[in-house]
C-alpha cells in the first residue's frame, strides 16, 4: 500500500505535489540525456517487473506484510534519473488504474518511493562500489536496497508527522521499525535480480585486438 | 573503464519477461493479504479510517478485474494486464524521449549509456 488520500493534510499534499511535479520534470530532462534508444525495451521491462513484484506481498512478523519497491534496482541498472522516472510511472499507473495510492498524495508517494528510494539506494551502491573497488557487489547491493526502504519509510513518517497525524518520533519509530524488516525482502530481490543482469565489464577479445 | 555493465544476453532479458508475467499472473493471487508496513502503522495508531479515495474511476481497484467469479483469475488477470500496460507505457515514454533526442543531435554519436548500463558493441 502506498499513502492513500486522506492521510496527509492540505498543506502537506499541496507542498509535496508541487515539489514532486518539479522533481519529475527535472528528472525527465536528465533522463533525456541519459537514456540510449537501445535501452528502451530493457527500461520498460524493468518497470513491468517492478510492478509485478510489488504485487507480491510477503509475510513478516506480527500478521503484517511487506512488498518490494524497486527504486534501488532500477537505479543501479540504469542510473537514478531513469530509475526515478521508472518508479514514477509505476506509481502513476498504480494510482489511476488500480486505486493503489491516492491522487492528492501522488506527489508525496513519488518523492518518497521514486526519489528518496532511488537516490538513497544508488548513492550507497556507488559509494560502496568505489570504497570496496568493486568487491562484494552483492553485499553492497543488499545494503543499498535495505537502506533505500528505511529512508523512504522515514520520508513517509515525517510527512505523516508534518500532517499532524502523530508525533515525529513515534512516526519514525513505527514506520522505520517495520521497514527495517521489509527492507530485508527488498535487499534479497534487488541482489538476486541485479546479480543476474549485471556482469563484469571484460572487453571482448575482438575489441582488444582492434587497432 | 566502467567495471560493470548490463548483460547483453537476450535470453536473460527474455527470462525476466517470463518471470514478470508468472509473478503478475500466477503468484499475485497468493500474495500475503496481511496489512503492509504503512497499513499496520495506520491501524496501530488509529488513523487507517482517515483513508479515502478521491478517484473512484479506477478500472481495476485493488488489483482485481470485476465480474469474474474466481479470485485467483480476478487478481491474476489484473496482474497480467497491469504488467503489459506498464511495459507499453514506459516503452512509449522512453521512445518519445529518445526520439526527441535523436532529432536534435542527428548524425552524431547517440552516446553510450550511463551507470552500469553501457552495452558491449556487438
Amino acid at each position: 500500500m502506498h499513502i492513500p488520500d486522506g492521510f496527509l493534510d492540505a498543506k502537506t499534499w499541496i507542498t509535496t505535489s508541487v515539489i514532486g511535479a518539479a522533481a519529475v520534470a527535472y528528472s525527465l530532462q536528465k533522463t533525456k540525456l541519459a537514456v540510449d534508444s537501445k535501452q528502451v525495451p530493457k527500461v520498460a521491462l524493468i518497470g513491468s517487473f517492478i510492478f509485478a513484484a510489488q504485487m507480491l506481498n510477503f509475510p513478516i512478523a506480527g500478521a503484517t506484510s511487506g512488498h518490494f519497491l524497486g527504486g534501488t534496482l532500477a537505479s543501479i541498472l540504469f542510473g537514478p534519473w531513469i530509475g526515478s522516472i521508472v518508479m514514477t510511472a509505476v506509481l502513476i499507473i498504480q494510482a489511476f488504474v488500480f486505486q493503489d495510492g491516492g491522487i492528492t498524495v501522488l506527489g508525496a508517494n513519488i518523492l518518497c518511493t521514486a526519489f528518496i528510494g532511488s537516490f538513497t539506494g544508488y548513492g550507497i551502491y556507488k559509494a560502496g562500489m568505489k570504497l570496496l573497488t568493486g568487491r562484494g557487489r552483492s553485499v553492497i547491493t543488499f545494503a543499498a536496497a535495505w537502506f533505500s526502504i528505511v529512508a523512504a519509510s522515514a520520508g513517509v513518517a515525517l510527512l505523516l508527522a508534518w500532517s499532524g497525524t502523530f508525533e515525529p518520533g513515534t512516526a519514525l519509530k513505527a514506520m522505520v521499525g517495520w521497514h527495517m524488516l521489509i527492507g530485508l525482502g527488498e535487499g534479497l530481490i534487488t541482489t538476486l535480480v541485479a546479480g543476474y543482469l549485471i556482469e563484469r565489464n571484460i572487453p571482448l577479445a575482438k575489441e582488444v585486438t582492434l587497432p | 573503464m566502467k567495471e560493470t555493465r548490463l548483460t547483453a544476453r537476450k535470453g536473460k532479458w527474455l527470462a525476466l519477461l517470463v518471470v514478470t508475467l508468472l509473478a503478475a499472473g500466477l503468484l499475485s493471487p497468493w500474495a500475503s493479504s496481511h496489512p503492509d508496513g504503512l497499513e499496520r502503522v495506520a491501524e496501530d495508531y488509529g488513523f487507517l479510517n482517515q483513508a479515502e479515495s478521491v478517484h473512484e474511476l479506477a478500472p481495476m481497484p485493488d488489483y482485481e478485474v470485476a465480474g469474474i467469479p474466481w479470485t485467483a483469475l480476478r487478481v491474476g488477470l489484473a496482474g497480467i494486464i497491469g504488467a503489459i500496460v506498464m511495459l507499453a507505457v514506459l516503452w512509449a515514454v522512453m521512445r518519445v524521449i529518445t526520439g526527441r533526442r535523436r532529432g536534435r543531435d542527428d548524425g552524431t554519436d547517440h552516446g553510450r549509456g550511463t551507470g552500469a548500463s553501457s552495452e558491449s558493441a556487438q
